[in-house]
């Protein structure tokens, strides 16, 4: 892999791939669904209505489910930035949802203005506990981080069985959930009427953060730097990798386990242990297909939401099973990175030479 | 720095004609369709000859039979209930099932935008006016199938593997054990809880662990891994054990006819029609809807293949105890999971 295949020179890559891979998908879906004895015609059409039908549908059901993507999708972008290739941020997310249930259960009568920034620390704060096991397997005795991240993710799924099960289950001890976090601790609407929550914003806000810390900093220059290539970094005698690694392990797995509290505080107000799809995963989409780019993860994201938000009204209104689905918008996030890659050779012919 | 800025903006404008382009096919009431339609979600794929798929065949049962337009929809996370539920409420559909008692809270705060709409979930643990608990009374039938253990055991042993430990589940084996008690009063009951509706793995894992306890005859609760249940009874006899099994849920007996000694059953499809009709009659209420031995829905269904197992005397126990349950006189053990009022829907 050359290192810039994560170079970040989007210009009109995103709008283009989005467009190309749609159509290519389109025919490919069209014939299966046809094939599968469906309506294609009616199944785009509630993919299409179920994701931009109203503005309603936009925000309440495109954008929430956009929110955890963005999340994790920015915290896999940090990460990859620094070629830190953490494939954990679905532990780290399950890590930080516990932890923002346990916090905001344990401290009922407490204000919102002190609960939900408490609630929500607490879940990066897992988040990032929860990196850090991979981060210093791989400072301290360079064991991969593609793997122990991995293996994280099923010791954090299991885990949060066991507490769902066990020690966290709801006081009435009746069926496998938490207590309800108390309604101090519910994220307040970022659009009024709407189910949207402000951890969308504060998801955008991490973009531009990050975007900012990225490309005008010495920090997020040296983060780049031990990206593009940890040795030539180290060699040039000006800084260390190891405290940058360090940074990106971190980071990330803040972000990701903010993912996790926000899901908490925003939507379910309760842990269950089916909390996420695999959101962690589609994350490593999300940040690949927005070339690492912190602006562009908001884009690619809502994308992805859609797609799910699209998939749902496919099942509702054109009888699709959940499967047919799901397998559609398997075809659609590989055509989005074909055709991305494809995209890229061109584009990159004048510039690598 | 800017030159990230057309793509974006280029990308949203995609989304924005799409979003334009389709505006006006897009009122969230596709059809005027005066009669409101029935719409169910299910927490797992309606193929798994189990759980999800009796809920769908009796929603397909009430778009035969009441002629009014039916959808489905199966759900992955917490986040996606809500969705569909204000989906369906909003296309008009008048009665929605949630399959799962996972559905009680997505429900509860739904149903207070929508009076008009009745949300009925199975399992559900707290009602309201428009937010109706469908309680499967499958522990009478599991009652029955109990004696029937208590009967064909000789070790004096019997087990019993779960999935996730949910009332409902546990409710099966309360009354399950209770039935073997009541006909063996010294036999010893095995309890094991795999976590899981599915794993097929650990289901046989389970049962193998309770057959080498010296169990010989064994009752399940999971979903999609009863095959492995079954398969595991099967090899322990394959060994030269006695070793007998239980079908669960759905009339399991075709399943596996060598080990099975009956089914405790479950007739969601004819639950579900029951239900739709007396919303559609106007007569469902608020309260809870039970389905037993009394409403003919749940039964306890000896292995035809294997006539003459459980004893004539016993079976003759079996059908008193039946009519006791039926008449009231006799109450099976049961776990409670109904909570007061909601108060978040009442608000």
């Amino acid at each position: 892999m050359t290192t810039s295949t994560f170079q970040t020179r989007p210009r009109l890559t995103p709008a283009l791939t989005a467009a190309g891979a749609l159509l290519a998908t389109l025919a490919i879906a069209a014939a299966l669904l046809a094939l599968g004895g469906y309506s294609p015609g009616e199944a785009f059409a509630a993919l299409l209505r179920g994701a931009f039908g109203s503005w309603d549908r936009f925000v309440s059901f495109t954008l929430v489910r956009a929110t955890p993507l963005l999340l994790t999708g920015l915290a896999v972008a940090f990460a990859f930035k620094a070629r830190v290739w953490n494939i954990g941020a679905e532990g780290q997310l399950h890590a930080g949802a516990l932890a923002a249930v346990a916090v905001a259960v344990a401290l009922p009568g407490t204000p919102g203005l002190v609960l939900i920034p408490a609630t929500l620390l607490a879940a990066a704060m897992a988040g990032a506990l929860w990196a850090s096991v991979p981060a210093a397997m791989k400072t301290g005795m360079g064991v991969g981080e593609v793997i122990t991240t991995l293996l994280m993710n099923f010791v954090a799924l299991f885990a949060a069985q066991f507490l769902v099960q066990g020690p966290l289950r709801e006081s009435r001890g009746v069926f496998n959930q938490t207590d309800e976090i108390p309604a101090a601790a519910h994220l307040p609407d970022l659009v009024p009427g709407t189910r949207l929550h402000i951890g969308f914003l504060i998801g955008i806000l991490i973009a531009v953060a990050m975007w900012l810390y990225l490309t005008r900093t010495p920090g997020g220059f040296r983060l780049r730097a031990v990206g593009a290539s940890p040795r030539a970094a180290e060699v040039s005698g000006r800084f260390r990798a190891r405290p940058v690694v360090w940074l990106a392990f971190l980071a990330s797995g803040a972000i990701a386990g903010l993912a996790g509290g926000v899901q908490i505080a925003g939507i379910t107000h309760r842990m269950y242990e089916g909390l996420s799809p695999g959101w962690g995963y589609t994350a490593i989409a999300v940040a690949l297909l927005a070339r690492l780019n912190p602006l562009a993860v908001v884009v690619t994201a809502i994308v992805f939401g859609a797609l799910s938000a699209g998939g749902g009204a496919m099942q509702r209104d054109a009888g699709v099973p959940e499967v047919w689905v799901r397998g559609i918008e398997a075809l659609v996030i590989l055509a989005v990175l074909t055709v991305d890659r494809s995209w890229q050779a061109l584009a990159g012919r004048g510039s690598r030479g | 720095m800017n030159h990230h800025l057309p793509g974006i903006t280029a990308l949203t404008l995609v989304a924005a004609l799409a979003c334009g382009g389709d505006a006006p096919a897009s009122d969230d009431t596709p059809t005027n369709d005066p009669t409101p339609g029935v719409a169910l979600l299910t927490p797992g794929p309606v193929s798994d000859a189990g759980w999800n798929a009796g809920a769908y065949e009796g929603l397909q049962r009430i778009g035969d039979s009441l002629g009014i337009r039916i959808s489905h929809q199966q759900t992955l996370t917490p986040a996606e209930f809500d969705e569909a539920f204000i989906s369906y409420a909003d296309a008009g559909y008048g009665l929605i099932f949630g399959h799962g008692f996972e559905y009680q809270d997505a429900a509860s705060r739904v149903a207070a935008e929508y009076p008009e709409v009745t949300f009925v979930i199975s399992g559900g643990s707290r009602p309201s006016a428009n937010v109706v608990a469908l309680i499967f009374q499958l522990n009478e039938a599991s009652y029955l199938a109990g004696m029937a253990a208590g009967a064909v055991t000789q070790s004096g042993i019997v087990g019993m593997v779960g999935g996730v430990e949910i009332p409902t589940a546990k409710g099966t084996f309360v009354a399950f054990e209770a039935g073997v008690k009541a006909v063996r009063g010294d036999a010893t009951v095995l309890e094991t809880f795999i976590g899981s509706w599915d794993n097929v793995s650990a289901a046989k894992e389970a049962a193998a662990a309770q057959l080498r306890e010296g169990a010989d005859v064994l009752i399940h609760n999971v979903d999609a891994a009863s095959f492995a249940f079954f398969q595991s009874v099967r090899e322990a006899r394959e060994r030269g054990r006695v070793a007998w099994a239980f079908g669960m849920n759905r009339d399991q007996n075709g399943v596996a006819p060598d080990v099975i000694v009956g089914s405790a059953v479950i007739d969601y499809t004819g639950m579900f029609l029951q239900t739709a009709e007396a919303w559609r009659d106007g007569t469902l209420g608020s309260e809870p809807v039970y389905s037993g031995l009394a409403t003919g829905t749940v039964e306890f269904v000896p292995n035809p293949e294997q006539e003459g197992l459980i004893p004539a005397d016993a079976l003759e126990l079996i059908d008193r105890a039946r009519q006791g349950i039926i008449a009231g006189t006799l109450e099976v053990p049961s776990i409670d999971f109904i909570e007061a009022e909601d108060p978040v829907s009442s608000l």
